[in-house]
């Protein structure tokens, strides 16, 4: 009895003693990251003076201190080419002379890339580069403190890359008024078009898609002439593959707009409830019509492969949107698979009336707030943009190895890309594109052919400057996404019968899970963006 | 005379018969579905879909697998290295742990089972994990990150501990000692020997856990050499899945090839081989390891 009793006691007591260890550890380790982070912030102001010191002492010249030898951590998302250590030693080579710095090329992969690019970004790890994007979400990552403003950074350690990007780019990508990346200044387009088989389309004389109307009448027309093709190629990501592209060929403004928000290009100041809407039921009805048409297939939620590759195969007929980079690549791939075969494609642009270029937040390079030497990083990073040296060994590998110039001055791999360790871009290098130093692939002039015509039409992007906090509904938010999943994702696929009935009950979920709280504080935050823009 | 077996008995074992064997059949069918599929060609996968009889034959799955075989064979050399070490390792580690935590003489047994205990039920969760391995113990990019953080599972430990209690009569300890031995000498010759199958059932788990281990090296290597094997192909299908994913509105066009469907399968057959012999040879163990572990006390 009374050992059982003093065993008790005592478990008891070792219990709560390691609760309360490990509450306390929970607290140590807080104090201890937050003291890091404020020491990281000292060293890096302390860096800053003494190369200003140095500047004053020595003469205007660089106006970085360069005396201590640094290795930068340089990160990149997706996969690293085969040849990536050859190239990585011949930049070192030319770092360690210029800035008296290395540089390590790090990769993500495309595996989790969104979850370890959070995990970089909030471990505090000592990461000099970074790539960003809107899709990466630059603009929360950015208010949310992530990465270091750059603003007085620049003219002391980049300057010749400050003059080089355009002001009006410093303006856009301001997030609350400081400077957090360095955009590239590429012009692209990554709006969407409608491709299709063009030599099918001849065959049974059937309508050019130009419009939602003539692309149905083109779908229809293949249903009935192959019945073993599907009319079009759609997978799983039903939000991406049809709602996206069926809004912007509304003339939604950055569709993907997210929590059933609808903003109009033509009115962008007025930021309206779209889901619910009549024109979110008319969307609705037409994914319904098509399913029961047959133009969309019944498992199209269990579609896992690239909208492409059954195009290439010859399975599907046409693609609903597909950006202008992107339909080249197929096109390529088709042309070589099956020479007979045409492709088609008519941009959205012509079908709105206008076209966006990318908004220079889509490609950039950030320094995150644990970097140890920002200035390095940045002098660095503008040494990869405008050296012509470093920017084109990244991007297309070693001349006379991995690719040659032909008479033309036209880009030409050698052997293909599963001999060759750097293919173009192999590096991922979108954001450090230099337009005066790029090489262009043969097949590439129909890519610039199009964005030529589109460069006629062509209006900014208003929206992609504009920052989301979403803070305040991070919970809401959550909910939302596995309402969205359940029970609007089937609607948005013509899944449901009765789409009046599936909208009241989506709707209704989505009410509960805090959609009326997210849109209002959205719409709050958009007014005052559209207000401080003057759209 | 043979003695005949009575009708319910027959009965028994027909019906067992045909339960096992639809059961098996289930199990087997898409395996062999995915040796089928890694064996037709692409083109035919994507228009008519999997057949149990390959439509097109074709080894142009294993081509490509293969078509750069000293990345295959390297990230197959980390993952069979990782695999020994891991498993050699962890073994001698959770069979000490074991056999101490099995003791009764030992002092703090019930202060330490509760330490390792607690660790399954409160877990810091991923990113003081993160912080941990790469701030702290700084092993990002080492081959040390692929093997320590397997080597002591609490589960396995608790599993090892209660084998050797229920194996190991106390009264061993006490006689080996009598007769001269030391701890370690009682651990290394006797406890060791007596609990064979636990080992076998620990040791299985842990080779499967290395094995099949992608997350480790998906969070903490960015070398590509030092990719274990099942994180190497996944990586390579998941480029396929990325662009399904982002859309048309992104731009980001893969320089590398997408692996189609063949390839898929075929790096299905080409990771799961190996350690599918590896089974048969540690299954006789694994009932009893198991079924002794499973009571605790």
């Amino acid at each position: 009895m009374q050992m059982n009793k003093l065993r008790g006691k005592s478990s008891s007591i070792l219990l709560m003693s390691v609760l309360s260890l490990a509450l306390l550890a929970g607290c140590g380790g807080n104090s201890n990251s937050a003291n890091k982070e404020n020491a990281a912030v000292k060293e890096s102001n302390n860096g800053g003076d003494t190369a200003q010191s140095n500047n004053t002492g020595t003469e205007e010249k660089t106006g970085l201190d360069t005396s201590k030898k640094v290795e930068l951590q340089f990160y990149m998302l997706g996969d690293a080419p085969k040849d990536l250590s050859s190239i990585e030693s011949q930049i070192n080579k030319m770092a360690e002379e210029d800035l008296n710095a290395t540089v390590k090329f790090n990769y993500t992969t495309w595996t989790d890339w969104d979850q370890k690019y959070k995990l970089l970004l909030s471990s505090g790890q000592s990461i000099d580069l970074i790539f960003t994007a809107d899709w990466t979400q630059y603009q929360a990552y950015a208010k949310k403190g992530a990465f270091l403003a750059i603003d007085d950074l620049l003219p002391k350690a980049a300057p010749a890359l400050q003059q080089f990007v355009p002001q009006d780019m410093w303006e856009a990508v301001k997030i609350d008024g400081k400077i957090y990346t360095v955009p590239a200044t590429y012009k692209e387009y990554v709006t969407n078009g409608f491709v299709w088989r063009e030599d099918l389309r001849k065959k049974y004389n059937l309508p050019q898609p130009t419009d939602l109307a003539s692309y149905e009448a083109y779908m229809e027309g293949i249903k009935k002439n192959e019945p073993k093709m599907s009319p079009a190629s759609f997978n799983s990501d039903v939000r991406g593959n049809l709602h996206d592209v069926y809004t912007t060929l509304n003339a939604m403004v950055g569709s993907p707009l997210p929590y059933g928000i609808g903003i109009k290009y033509s009115d962008p100041a007025k930021a309206y409830l779209y889901w619910g809407s009549e024109e979110h039921k008319e969307e609705l009805l037409t994914m319904r019509r098509w399913q029961e048409k047959g133009l969309i297939s019944k498992n199209v939620l269990n579609v896992k492969d690239t909208i492409q590759a059954p195009i290439i195969a010859g399975k599907a007929a046409s693609i609903f949107g597909d950006n202008p980079t992107r339909f080249n690549d197929t096109l390529m791939k088709v042309k070589a698979a099956h020479p007979d075969w045409e492709l088609g494609y008519y941009p959205y642009g012509k079908t709105i009336g206008y076209a966006t270029p990318v908004h220079p937040i889509h490609n950039g390079f950030a320094i995150p707030k644990g970097s140890k030497n920002p200035e390095r990083a940045l002098a660095f990073y503008e040494k990869m943009v405008l050296d012509k040296r470093y920017n084109q060994l990244t991007q297309y590998g070693v001349e006379g190895k991995n690719y040659k110039i032909d008479a033309n001055g036209y880009y030409e791999l050698i052997g293909d890309a599963s001999t060759n360790g750097f293919t173009r871009e192999g590096m991922n290098g979108w954001a450090w594109r230099n337009p005066e130093f790029m090489i262009f692939d043969k097949s590439y002039d129909g890519v610039k052919e199009i964005f030529a015509d589109l460069d006629k039409i062509q209006k900014p992007d208003i929206f992609t400057g504009f920052a989301e906090d979403y803070t305040s509904y991070q919970a809401e938010k959550a909910a939302l996404e596995q309402v969205e999943k359940q029970y609007l994702y089937p609607l948005q696929a013509g899944l449901v019968e009765d789409v009046d009935a599936g909208l009241v009950t989506f709707m209704e979920k989505a009410k509960q899970a805090g959609l009326e709280k997210i849109q209002a504080e959205y719409i709050k935050q958009w007014d005052a963006y559209a207000q401080e823009k003057g759209l | 005379m043979q003695i005949q077996k009575d009708k319910y008995t027959r009965m028994l074992h027909a019906i067992a018969y045909v339960v096992i064997l639809g059961l098996s059949v289930a199990c087997l069918l898409p395996f062999l579905l995915i040796i089928s599929a890694s064996l037709t060609s692409n083109e035919s996968i994507i228009r008519d879909g999997y057949h149990l009889i390959p439509g097109q034959f074709s080894l142009e799955g294993y081509k490509t697998v293969f078509i750069f075989p000293d990345e295959v064979l390297r990230a197959y050399t980390v993952t069979i290295v990782t695999t020994v070490v891991g498993t050699a390792l962890g073994l001698f580690f959770m069979t000490m742990s074991g056999y101490v935590l099995a003791r009764k003489d030992f002092k703090y047994r019930n202060t330490f089972s509760f330490y390792i205990y607690f660790t399954t039920l409160f877990g810091g969760g991923l990113v003081p994990w993160y912080i941990m391995i790469t701030k702290y113990l700084g092993l990002l990019d080492s081959y040390a990150v692929l093997v320590l953080p397997g080597l002591m599972t609490p589960f396995l430990i608790i599993l090892m501990k209660n084998f050797v209690k229920s194996a190991v009569p106390e009264e061993l300890f006490d006689s080996g000692k009598m007769d001269g031995a030391g701890d370690f000498r009682i651990y290394w010759q006797i406890v060791l020997k007596l609990s064979m199958p636990g080992i076998a059932t620990v040791g299985l788990f842990l080779a499967l856990y290395y094995w099949n281990d992608w997350f480790t090296s998906s969070l903490f290597i960015n070398d590509t050499h030092k990719y274990q094997l099942q994180f190497y192909l996944y990586n390579v299908i998941n480029s396929a899945q990325f662009i399904a994913q982002m859309g048309a509105g992104t731009g980001v066009s893969l320089a590398t090839e997408v692996p189609a469907e063949s390839t898929k399968m075929a790096m299905a057959i080409v990771v799961n081989g190996p350690i599918l012999f590896l089974y048969p040879f540690v299954q006789r163990y694994f009932v009893k390891g198991l079924t002794i572990g499973a009571v605790k006390g």
